[in-house]
């Protein structure tokens, strides 16, 4: 695991969010593809205002949000020919979501949501006409109903981070330095958020893993990487990655695809 | 976007702040009564009366969303399954949280 020593900001730390994700202060060069996964509740995302760089994103916290992830119960389902709506209401609020349907896949994903069941959602927070919307490209109906007091307590958990950093940035901090490993991908956060919950759940595998997964060649597949594929390349016996994409599947980082040996990152 | 169905998350303690209020509850189903009402347990322990016909069989946990219309009681307008295995101190904490210092995440 690498930790730079210098202090800085910006990661809102927290295990949930991505360890790949680099610096997404509004300063720098930011790029969609290496922003974390947040837990919010439909009221945070009511909240959020509208971001202060030029990219249509929102600040929930003062964190630039664009992947979020939420659990609530599904109303209004409507099926189109290529895409289906519905509204998610977890109990803090209702959000319209939007799915497109391009494939086998997609339509199974949708086929088996009803109104009243509740779903796991990963998808964009964009607005469209004045109104906030999601457009989602991961749902799962909950199997484990613990999986939503868990939900909800990330949510917690990913809010004391954002304000706890919001708080550092507002102190006089001398010169934070930005540090930008070669790659881009590996570059960590060091504060002591960071430090204390995030990387460490994490292996090197799920990261030698993700990376592979954000490799320009496997994010350009749309059906994602096979997981022999993966073991193949970087000569890991395949339980590892299996075990990595549990990892890294539960952190909102991957989801898989086609079928349950193809994965993509979440970050395309 | 419609914000005027939200549920504050209650257990019985919490039940009393919000006599009057959308509420949502986990209980453990005890015993229903007459058809027109469950007793259960919250996740705080205590009874509360679950008034409304369950859509069907319960399992062992339940989430109820509905009305408070008492210190002791809801009128349930949805009911969920929550399976029969459930961390009822987790979603206790969540109650908790979500009325207490993070309040302004939920309500």
């Amino acid at each position: 695991m690498m930790f730079e020593s210098s202090q800085f900001e910006t990661t809102a730390g927290g295990g949930f969010v991505s360890s790949q994700s680099t610096d997404p202060s509004p300063a720098s060069a930011k790029s969609r593809d290496n922003q974390p996964m947040y837990p919010v509740t439909v009221k945070q995302i009511i909240e959020a205002t509208p971001s202060t760089d030029d990219k249509p994103n929102f600040l929930i916290d003062g964190v630039d949000v664009y992947n979020v992830k939420l659990i609530g119960m599904v109303f209004d389902k409507s099926e189109r020919l290529t895409d289906v709506s519905f509204v998610i209401d977890d109990g803090t609020g209702r959000i319209g979501c939007h799915r497109w349907v391009n494939d086998p896949h997609d339509t199974n994903e949708v086929e088996g949501l009803r109104d009243g069941i509740y779903v796991r959602i990963h998808g964009h927070l964009r607005s469209f006409q004045g109104k906030k919307q999601l457009v989602v490209y991961a749902i799962r109906p909950v199997n484990d109903y613990n999986e939503i007091a868990n939900h909800f307590l990330e949510c917690i958990h990913a809010h004391c981070c954002s304000s706890k950093l919001q708080e550092q940035n507002r102190a006089p901090v001398s010169a934070p330095l930005s540090i930008n490993a070669p790659n881009g991908s590996h570059a960590v956060s060091s504060s002591q958020i960071s430090q204390e919950y995030n990387l460490d759940g994490l292996g090197s595998i799920d990261k030698m893993v993700l990376d592979y997964l954000q490799l320009p060649s496997s994010l350009a597949q749309e059906k994602g990487v096979h997981r022999n594929e993966i073991a193949q390349k970087l000569k890991i016996p395949q339980e590892k990655i299996l075990e990595a994409m549990e990892a890294l599947e539960s952190e909102g980082l991957v989801y898989s695809t086609i079928d349950e040996f193809h994965y993509k990152s979440t970050a395309s | 976007m419609d914000t005027s169905n939200p549920a504050v998350f209650v257990n019985a303690e919490l039940l009393r702040m919000h006599v009057g209020r959308r509420v949502r509850a986990v209980i453990q189903v005890l015993r229903s009564e007459g058809g027109n009402s469950v007793i259960g347990k919250s996740t705080d322990e205590q009874q509360l009366v679950i008034k409304g016909r369950p859509p069907g069989p319960l399992s062992t946990y339940v989430e109820v969303i509905g009305i408070a219309d008492s210190n002791q009681s809801i009128q349930a307008e949805i009911w969920s399954n929550f399976g029969d295995v459930l961390d009822t101190v987790a979603y206790n904490n969540v109650c908790q949280l979500a009325n207490g210092d993070f309040k302004h995440l939920f309500i």
